[in-house]
């Protein structure tokens, strides 16, 4: 089932916003192209001009050499064209195996849907990640019950249950954790071999360089390049996509003994927090420190940040400068100079089609009094803004309008208008283009140089090894290792991840 | 292990909140009237209980696809006036079977409208239904002015006094809307209808065709209007252009008591059925104890209030206790 797909000279326009001017793609059976770009370089487009959501403006398709045109996701679908969307194409309420065979389903001969064939059809399929996920994805889970990383897999299942020829697989990879990934790759080459063709788009360089056989690169919606994997490095694949060259290395907060005294004081003492998902946490940040917490997806790092922001009730002791604290309410917590970057930005970071500068004031409007200094506050935003090279149109715009990268920028400077003395930060450069991670990674340093102390969960082992001086693994709602100097390996990271026990000094 | 979740008893079981407020309903009924179970007395509870329950069934299936329909008094207004002016009280039982068909595709037509705006222009469904509603009573009004008019007392009757193997006529018809939705459930259809009221986006980028599902919600919601109007014309007997103005609201009442979720994607009509039960055993109750009747519309607020408020009320208690 040889199959080719080219899209020549695309171009897609949202209103007055040109997402792609010329973008091209070209995928044959048996390899993988990945499609790079920073956020906002109109990788999404791209692919959902390829699957059919979108009508293109311009430019050409062709399939197998013919001039095709999408005009719905079915049209494409029917040529063979499957996706695993980045934003999840689930139905909620629905079961998992109501999701994964919607429009497909098995019928009975009176028309009624043949459950027990769908869930025999369902498991066949979990079979393809068994072992990676916990017990409780099953065919009849509601999916709104999953963990991301399982609806992501649940979302992969859906398109591969199409059986496709093409399989376009849009940051399929973001919330997915280490050995989820390492299966979907082996799933991956071997329908490769199956002479499927996969367009890989991701934000992971190791990852790229792991399974693409080939690459394109998209900047500002045009194509920049487009070649053999093997004959081009990272380095060079990055400046592509940026244009400056800008490749981050990361510098530690701590950069040796001359910062990292004893005289440091303990900020914040968690002692044996229990909540729903934690069995008992304990630990010590101190003034200016920068504490990675790693692990599995879904192990309680989230509700470790929640719990200590007053959002989730929780059991146990928590005290901030030695002084015993129990927030009932966020507002609490922000009293007392906490900060929290959640994990899902648009959700609960940000108002998402309110303007950035009600964005960046939520928290602090106090600040500026009744009637509102107006004249002040956007002064403020606009320091915090130019501090943060926030890309935008003005402050009046919408959240919305802008990329991930720069949607994360508000999260953070909204916090950074408070000054807080710490900072919870729930994974904040998940799907964030590399040139703004860069300018996170300077930011997060320079927070910690000027004694905040910050809880850093990332889902990225890099990011954790590269920044931080310690990292507490989490597993299964307990800290499995603490990791720091000689023994902050990502090997260390990855075995304490998995809940291998010899994983550093536990 | 599993925690007890409300949640998760609400997703499971739509019609749960419903059916505890119909024993509580049923046992007060029971005290002020002892007779209730009593062939008669159950028989002329079921008939009046009936065009609500049609209506709530037919507003089940659009609020399950996500949109709400408040043009469904309207429709049971312009099927009233047709079978009050065209058949008449000396009208043939043929021309009394002649009219029914045309009701029917009245509703039909009305439904396919309301589904053509929302679904195919993609305008909001509360305003279009609101919208739609003025038309339709006023379609009524242009035809029967002013209250009069009727069908034949003996068609009527087959209706009020019907009871075959000793069962009222309503548990036969709804024996059949249930069974009838329960095989719709079971079918692809059934499960186009959930995704598209849980989440039309992701039903859309699955290639399921939204704009139709959409669109056969409203012509369901029309056709159960019609047969609900219908149905309320034989009850009545006679013809009045406002007879379904305040049945809107009780049918969405109906619903979320139900369980079934206004915004969509969850719940059931078996639920919506029940809700429409208990709605009409409580306004008995309060017809007989001699109340005022606008408590009636208390009552009935208050339902729904809590029936909206529960779950999160649970969710708070459990909040505090962890």
């Amino acid at each position: 089932m040889s199959v080719s797909l080219s899209a020549r000279n695309i171009v897609k326009r949202y209103g007055g916003v040109v997402a792609l001017s010329d973008g091209n793609l070209d995928v044959k059976s048996g390899e993988v192209v990945a499609l790079i770009g920073a956020n906002g370089s109109g990788k999404s487009t791209m692919s959902k001009v390829i699957n059919g959501v979108v009508v293109l403006d311009g430019g050409q398709l062709l399939l197998d050499d013919k001039p095709v045109r999408f005009s719905s996701p079915q049209a494409a679908r029917k040529m063979g064209i499957a996706t695993v969307f980045q934003e999840l194409s689930l139905v909620a309420k629905m079961t998992v195996a109501d999701n994964i065979w919607l429009t497909r389903e098995p019928l009975k001969p009176n028309g009624m849907i043949d459950r027990k064939v769908m869930r025999e059809q369902t498991e066949a399929l979990l079979d393809l990640f068994s072992g990676t996920f916990k017990a409780d994805l099953r065919p009849e889970t509601i999916v709104s019950d999953l963990h991301p990383d399982e609806k992501q897999i649940v979302e992969i299942l859906k398109a591969i249950s199409l059986n496709p020829r093409i399989l376009i697989l849009d940051e399929a990879t973001a919330s997915l954790d280490s050995r989820q990934v390492e299966r979907l790759f082996e799933l991956v080459r071997r329908w490769k071999e199956e002479g499927k063709a996969i367009v890989f788009v991701s934000h992971r360089m190791e990852e790229i360089f792991r399974i693409a056989d080939r690459y394109s690169v998209l900047r500002n919606g045009k194509t920049v390049g487009q070649g053999d994997i093997k004959e081009i490095t990272e380095k060079d694949l990055i400046q592509l996509m940026t244009e400056k060259e800008k490749v981050f290395q990361f510098t530690k907060a701590i950069a040796s003994e001359e910062t990292s005294g004893l005289d440091q004081q303990v900020y914040l003492e968690v002692e044996n927090l229990t909540t729903e998902t934690l069995r008992g946490i304990s630990l010590k940040v101190k003034q200016g420190e920068l504490l990675g917490i790693g692990g599995l997806q879904g192990q309680g790092q989230r509700d470790l940040l929640l719990a200590l922001f007053g959002d989730i009730p929780y059991h146990g002791t928590v005290r901030i400068k030695g002084e015993v604290v129990r927030f009932k309410h966020p507002r609490q917590a922000m009293d007392k100079k906490l900060a929290l970057v959640p994990g899902d930005r648009a959700r609960e970071g940000l108002l998402y089609i309110r303007s950035i500068l009600e964005n960046f004031l939520l928290p602090s409007w106090r600040k500026y009094g009744f009637p509102l200094k107006m004249k002040l506050a956007k002064r403020d935003a606009m320091a915090i803004s130019e501090r943060l090279s926030l890309v935008m149109s003005g402050l009046m715009a919408p959240v919305s309008s802008l990329s991930g990268g720069n949607a994360q920028k508000v999260v953070i400077g909204k916090w950074l208008l408070r000054d807080p003395d710490c900072y919870l930060l729930d994974d904040p450069t998940k799907g964030v283009d590399v040139n703004t991670k860069a300018e996170f990674y300077a930011l997060l340093t320079d927070l910690s140089r000027q004694g905040k102390s910050i809880l850093f969960y990332s889902s990225d082992d890099d990011e954790l090894i590269g920044l931080c001086d310690r990292v507490i693994v989490l597993h299964d709602g307990k800290i499995r290792a603490e990791l720091k100097g000689a023994s902050l390996t990502k090997e260390n990271l990855i075995a304490a991840s998995m809940g291998v026990s010899n994983g550093g000094e536990a | 292990m599993k925690r007890f979740s409300w949640d998760e008893l609400m997703n499971r079981y739509p019609a749960l909140f419903a059916i505890l407020l119909l024993v509580v309903a049923l046992i007060i009924n029971f005290i002020l009237q002892p007779n209730m179970f009593a062939r008669d007395t159950l028989n002329s509870n079921m008939r009046v209980f009936l065009p609500m329950i049609l209506l709530a069934a037919g507003q089940a299936i659009v609020i399950l696809g996500g949109g709400i329909d408040i043009s469904v008094g309207g429709i049971v207004s312009i099927v009233n006036t047709i079978l009050a002016t065209q058949v008449g009280l000396n009208g043939s039982p043929e021309k009394m079977w002649t009219y029914v068909f045309v009701s029917l595709g009245a509703g039909i037509l009305a439904g396919a409208i309301n589904g053509f705006f929302i679904a195919f222009l993609r305008l909001q469904p509360i305003i279009t239904t609101y919208a739609t509603s003025f038309l339709y009573v006023g379609f009524a009004l242009f035809i029967l002015p002013n209250p009069g008019g009727g069908i034949p007392a003996a068609i009527a009757n087959v209706y009020r006094n019907t009871t075959p193997l000793g069962l009222p006529l309503a548990f036969y018809v709804i024996a059949v809307v249930l069974l009838i939705w329960m095989y719709v459930r079971s079918t692809r259809f059934g499960n186009y209808l959930y995704a598209v009221g849980g989440n039309a986006e992701a039903a859309y980028e699955t290639a399921v065709p939204v704009t139709w599902v959409l669109f056969s919600t409203y012509v369901v919601s029309g056709f159960m209007a019609a047969l609900a109007g219908i149905a309320i014309t034989m009850l009545s007997g006679s013809g009045n252009a406002e007879i379904g103005v305040p049945m809107t609201l009780t049918s969405i009442t109906a619903v979320v008591i139900g369980g079934t979720a206004l915004s969509g994607g969850v719940g059931g009509v078996a639920g919506p059925v029940v809700g429409a039960i208990t709605l009409g055993i409580i306004q008995n109750i309060i017809s007989f104890s001699r109340i005022d009747t606008w408590w009636e519309t208390f009552v009935k607020a208050t339902i729904i209030v809590v029936a909206l408020a529960a779950p999160g009320i649970i969710n708070l208690l459990r909040r505090k206790k962890v």
